[in-house]
């Protein structure tokens, strides 16, 4: 029972979430006058997985955990802030991948979302784009788990093969943070009360050119540059979670007087 | 030092006064109004932490948000420049008009900028984690827990790099990273270690809370369900059913959130003082508010299409906007 309900809190939120992100593409034909209404919508449905997925976090272990990577990650979004690297290469993407996959997926969707939050706490980013961004960055988490049954299939646990998985995983993941966030923002340029194309395919070509012209060699740094990170740290990474998973399953038991 | 609520009114405020509005005289008002409070607050000698000043983020999102609606909108009288139009995706006439709403929006995401901009700077970072709302008690554990340990990340960094600089260790290709990477994360996961037994001996998470309770995991799901079907129904024209089930979803959220705040016990040990400081801002902020609601009636909305026109000002909504300049008058 708790299962079907927690499943169906993921089925909800992801399906909330991709409408708010596709609405501009879905009213073709009709003025988007929302993109605040859309911030609220997204926030929501963000809200709502929040609630559910941190159920797992009432132990000190997963606390700890989860507090002192969020914070190794945003020190490295600082150092990302301080000096940018090519493009929108981030490096916060690859320790959310690696994380998510070993350590599941709602341990990877807090990583995701908590990071953004704190390093925009911390650089003073806080702004309606932040629901948007730490959902999506939730989602690259909450996603990577699926790769284990895949990785399974494969045969490729602890080998190089399971590297590649990961890489391509990455490069996937960079371009589709990109487009859908520039969904996002696209109601926002574009504009309340913008006369809008009245067909999907007019939209769609609309959206093509947008998408080219501001983001595509900017999403294409950021994907490559999680697949280098993930082929250069990749195998060390993986090796020092699972290392670290078994120390920290332990549990404190009352010494019975 | 002002109470953080005062602030959250002012930007609430601020950021509806924005969003309401289409007209650049207010706009760029509202925008001076907002700049003068960041350059108030902003400590001298203090720099600034964002990545983006307030003033380049003008500069880049004004031209690119005009060229960007310029391409995408090809509608408008004036034509500047006509691109042939067999060029795939950006042949076709540039207008003026396009140009001229493009700039406006970009403006509009700036004033955006720099509303939140003064929330960012004039509240303190543990103040900010106190608007997390009870609900999220371990996220808002966690969080001020990073916000804790992130300048000791930084200081550790700092350190690996330069021991291993002094064992002659240099940085050519992105594997000569890996020494200084790995150090910083298994140092990370031992100090994780140490944290949660820490944590543990001094009885965190001691008694088992179920931090999400059956009842509000239903509640939350049938809000779901409402904001669901809600954006649906709006996305299929039938836009009144659909507001008031967005409206109901959004309560019935809310509920859950409340459900499971209650359940967190919660120790106040000191309140921040509210004093006429706090009521000049809020009730600058709010008479800002409520007069440009009452007298910019029809003047809010300025459409450049189909021939550029000057946008209409009117005298009373103008100055009701100044009123989002009481913090930068009463704060010392």
């Amino acid at each position: 029972m708790r299962r079907l309900l927690r499943a169906l809190i993921y089925a909800l939120t992801t399906a909330i979430g991709l409408l708010a992100f596709l609405y501009p593409v879905i009213m073709s034909g009709q003025a988007v006058n929302t993109p605040l209404l859309l911030a609220f919508v997204v926030g929501l449905s963000f809200v709502a997985l929040l609630l559910e997925v941190q159920g797992d976090a009432a132990n000190a272990k997963f606390v700890a955990l989860l507090g002192i990577l969020t914070a190794m990650n945003a020190a490295l979004r600082f150092a990302e802030v301080a000096i940018p690297g090519p493009g929108g290469f981030s490096p916060v993407f690859f320790l959310i991948i690696v994380t998510g996959y070993v350590y599941g997926g709602r341990f990877g969707f807090l990583l995701g979302a908590l990071t953004l939050l704190v390093s925009a706490l911390i650089t003073g980013g806080v702004g309606p784009w932040l629901p948007y961004q730490m959902l999506t960055a939730g989602w690259v988490g909450l996603s990577s788990p699926l790769l284990r049954p895949l990785a399974r299939w494969l045969r490729a646990e602890g080998r190089w093969a399971e590297i590649v998985l990961l890489a391509s995983f990455g490069l996937g993941w960079g371009l589709l943070y990109g487009a859908l966030l520039n969904l996002s923002s696209w109601a926002f340029i574009v504009g309340p009360g913008a006369p809008m194309p009245a067909t999907l395919r007019e939209t769609l070509r609309l959206y093509g050119a947008f998408y080219v012209t501001t983001s595509l060699l900017w999403d294409l740094a950021r994907g490559l540059g999680n697949v280098a990170l993930m082929l250069a740290f990749g195998a060390p990474t993986l090796r020092a979670l699972r290392r670290f998973r078994k120390r920290f399953n332990f549990t404190y038991r009352l010494q019975e007087a | 030092m002002l109470h953080a609520a005062a602030w959250l009114v002012w930007l609430i405020a601020a950021v509806s006064v924005v969003s309401m509005t289409r007209n650049p005289l207010y706009l760029t008002l509202a925008l001076a109004a907002f700049m003068t409070t960041v350059h108030v607050i902003r400590r001298p000698g203090e720099t600034y932490a964002a990545p983006l000043a307030p003033g380049r983020f003008a500069l880049f999102v004004i031209p690119l948000a005009a060229l960007i609606n310029a391409l995408l909108s090809r509608v408008g009288e004036t034509i500047l420049v006509a691109i042939p139009q067999p060029w795939p995706l950006i042949g076709g006439p540039i207008t003026a008009e396009a140009l001229v709403y493009g700039a406006l929006n970009g403006l509009l995401l700036t004033a955006f900028f720099v509303a939140f901009a003064v929330l960012n700077l004039a509240v303190p970072i543990r103040d900010l984690i106190r608007f997390i709302p009870r609900a999220f008690y371990p996220v808002a554990v966690v969080a001020s827990i990073a916000v804790t340990f992130a300048p000791t990340t930084l200081r550790q960094m700092q350190q690996i790099r330069e021991a291993q600089a002094i064992r002659g260790h240099r940085m050519r290709r992105l594997r000569d990273w890996l020494p200084l990477f790995m150090p910083l994360l298994t140092g990370g996961l031992e100090r994780a270690l140490q944290l949660a037994e820490a944590m543990a001996s001094r009885g965190f998470a001691g008694e088992t809370v179920t931090a999400h309770p059956g009842r509000a995991q239903v509640v939350s799901i049938v809000g779901l369900l409402g904001v669901l079907s809600g954006g649906l129904l709006t996305a299929w024209q039938q836009a009144s059913w659909g507001w008031v089930l967005i409206v109901g979803g959004s309560a019935a959220i809310a509920v859950a959130l409340w459900l499971t705040g209650r359940s967190v016990p919660h120790t106040t040990y000191r309140r921040a003082p509210w004093g006429y400081r706090e009521w000049l801002v809020t009730g600058g902020a709010l008479v800002a508010l409520a007069g440009f609601l009452c007298w910019g009636g029809a003047t809010r909305i300025y459409n450049p299409y189909p021939v550029l026109t000057w946008p209409a000002f009117d005298t009373l909504a103008g100055t009701a906007l100044l009123g989002f300049l009481l913090p930068a008058l009463v704060v010392e």
